[in-house]
């Protein structure tokens, strides 16, 4: 057996408390999920059996079928939420990768003025300025569509979106941009075959933050600028599981479960293009 | 062509000037080293001839023609950087390609290209690997490569060898003097190095503090110093400085007083020297062991044995300056044990208070010739 390097040998009672720590905190984080889906496998009429009982009887995946059957629009609701995520993602990195280039490199007058209003709109959220947004996406004539609950997804996204990839861009060796303008290249060129290779790492955390942004703050537009069914993202779309008489729980949680496996398969796909060490060899360091 | 011209140049950063008026012509073909200590503005400048940094004032030429307002490619210089500065994520033949990928090249011409360049630089067997699995000496023949694809008319090289060990930065040393010779093209080199400057340049201009200290081939940086700063950085160990008064002038030169003893150094005298205190200078490798036309008996606190040479240091004045010489290596000094060592007049230089020097009677072919003729040394 291979010894550890010395920093990284413990004793037996620090591993003891490095194990316990972690079995806390996982378990605070994991438990909701652990009882959402085990509610899931229940039928209906065990849920509130007394006593409770935490492992279900009669467990099954019967909920996961019978949820397409009782609200038959929930396929397009999860299209919705991954449609809008994805337009709101597109969009950002389209706008965010030219500004933060020239926020890393250009010195403009303005600049950290800019960046530092960029970091005060971030502490408002979407929520603070809903009456604003609404009057100004009545005025637009966008409500009800897809573009009201896209616009403001963008809008409060790019912020941090620069930033995020401003600091990452400043860390790619200015040389690099130098030799290239020695060798002719434009900065739109530069940008293209060269600091865009080595910013993917950079660019993959900010979509990946962006989509999980667009995912979770899209309730809050849905709910107030979009009052049409076929328009509905997911979160909305999960109050078709209350009832009127009842909240059908098994079902509510089976559709949360299904609803974010595609955003799932999403970062699980950009996660690889996360390497690090992409610019290895581009400057003696 | 590759003439360089540049006309009182300056260089401001808000009010403080970096660079005070440079004047300097390089010849097309010439190999020009720029060396200086750090911050002298020896990088900003190359950068400025680069078109990296803006020109404050006064013109830069190349060919004649100026190119303070054009961007680098029109100016046909290229530059190779300190740091390599390779695009980390493309092959080595992609890098090397850079240059004419952003001007349209056809393919067919940029591969011919691309394989001559490296064939010169012995890269032919890594053309299809990335910058990160070579070695220093061999990212650094890339950057350079990337430089000589375009056939420029001037290469700028800032510090290329600076981040390899010694070793490789000897073997780099002949590969760029024997690439100049081969492409006969105009060299600008910035280095803190005087091994790489005094070996490599055809001409070596010496910057301290935003000037030109002295212009000049490196042979005659050496013998004919034009000031203190230039006798201090060039040569190593560096050269020694004793305080001197001038007792009298004549046709044979200087007469000094040196602690009682009497000298006379072999220089062009200006008026008015007659009584003032001058700063002999002399190089550790000319001071002999026992006595000479000024004898100095010193105790040695430290010595270095190369092996070639042994290098003793001495304290001498109080001054906290140390006296060094460079004896022959297997000389029988011991630390701590008093030696008499002596000054040839001929070896001296002498500098007046404002530290310019005193023009030395020796002249410069015949120290050429007396090194190019092994007969007569």
């Amino acid at each position: 057996m291979s010894q550890p390097a010395l920093i990284n040998r413990y004793r037996w009672y620090e591993l003891v408390a490095i194990y316990v720590g972690i079995f806390v905190f996982l378990a605070f984080i994991l438990a909701p999920f652990v009882e959402g889906f085990i509610v899931s496998l229940k039928p209906l009429s065990l849920l509130f059996s007394s006593p409770y009982k935490f492992w279900p009887e009669n467990a099954s995946f019967a909920a996961y079928f019978t949820m397409w059957e009782s609200v038959p629009g929930f396929a397009r609701y999860i299209f919705n939420s991954f449609f809008i995520s994805t337009i709101v993602t597109a969009i950002v990195l389209i706008l965010v990768i030219p500004a933060a280039y020239a926020f890393a490199r250009f010195k403009f007058r303005g600049s950290g003025l800019l960046l530092g209003a960029f970091l005060a709109v971030n502490m408002f959220s979407g929520a603070v300025l809903l009456i604003p947004l609404f009057r100004l996406m009545r005025s637009f004539g966008v409500l009800n569509t897809y573009l009201a609950m896209i616009m403001p997804g963008v809008a409060f996204l790019i912020p941090s979106a620069i930033w995020l990839l401003r600091t990452y861009m400043m860390r790619i060796p200015r040389e690099l941009d130098e030799a290239a303008f020695v060798d002719g290249a434009s900065h739109f060129y530069t940008l293209r075959r060269v600091i865009l290779p080595i910013a993917m790492p950079g660019i993959t955390v900010v979509a990946i933050t962006t989509f999980i942004g667009a995912y979770a703050q899209q309730f809050i537009y849905a709910l107030t600028f979009n009052s049409k069914t076929e328009f509905m993202p997911l979160p909305v779309g999960l109050f078709a599981y209350f009832g009127r008489q009842e909240v059908i729980w098994n079902e509510l949680m089976a559709a949360s479960f299904v609803g974010i496996a595609p955003a799932v398969v999403v970062i699980f796909l950009l996660q690889r293009y996360l390497v690090s060490g992409l610019t290895a060899g581009a400057v003696k360091q | 062509m590759g003439q360089l011209n540049l006309n009182t140049v300056q260089k401001f950063y808000g009010t403080f000037e970096v660079l005070k008026g440079i004047e300097l012509e390089v010849k097309n073909g010439e190999f020009v080293v720029f060396v200086g200590p750090s911050g002298c503005g020896k990088s900003t400048l190359l950068r400025m001839i680069a078109g990296l940094d803006e020109t404050s004032s006064g013109d830069i030429l190349i060919d004649g023609k100026r190119v303070n307002d054009l961007p680098p490619v029109k100016r046909g210089i290229a530059m190779v950087f300190q740091s390599y500065a390779l695009y980390p994520h493309m092959t080595v033949f992609e890098n090397i390609a850079f240059p004419l990928r952003v001007e349209k090249m056809p393919e067919e011409k940029l591969k011919a290209k691309v394989e001559h360049a490296a064939r010169i630089l012995h890269l032919d067997q890594r053309l299809q690997q990335k910058p990160g699995m070579l070695s220093g000496g061999q990212r650094q023949r890339v950057a350079i490569g990337r430089a000589i694809v375009r056939e420029p008319k001037i290469f700028l090289f800032d510090e290329p060898l600076s981040n390899l060990d010694a070793a490789l930065r000897a073997d780099m040393r002949i590969e760029l003097a024997k690439l100049h010779r081969q492409l006969q093209a105009t060299m600008i080199y910035v280095t803190h190095d005087q091994v790489e400057a005094m070996t490599m340049a055809d001409r070596i201009v010496v910057l301290n503090a935003g000037e030109i200290a002295q212009t000049g081939a490196p042979l005659e940086l050496y013998h004919k110093p034009a000031n203190i700063f230039v006798a201090g950085f060039i040569g190593n160990p560096k050269m020694n400085f004793l305080a001197v008064t001038c007792t009298a002038v004549s046709d044979a030169g200087v007469e000094v007083d040196y602690k009682g003893q009497a000298v006379v150094v072999p220089v062009r005298p200006h008026a008015g020297l007659v009584g003032r205190t001058l700063t002999l200078g002399v190089r550790p490798e000319h001071i002999l062991l026992g006595a000479g036309d000024l004898s100095l008996s010193v105790t040695p606190t430290v010595i270095e044995r190369l092996g070639a040479h042994t290098v003793a240091y001495a304290a001498i004045g109080g001054e906290g300056e140390n006296y060094c010489a460079m004896l022959p290596g297997t000389v029988a000094i011991r630390p701590e044990e008093q030696v008499l060592t002596g000054i040839r007049a001929a070896d001296c230089h002498l500098f007046d208070e404002a530290g310019i020097a005193l023009e030395r009677r020796v002249e410069l072919t015949d120290i050429d010739m007396e090194l190019l003729d092994p007969a007569a040394a």
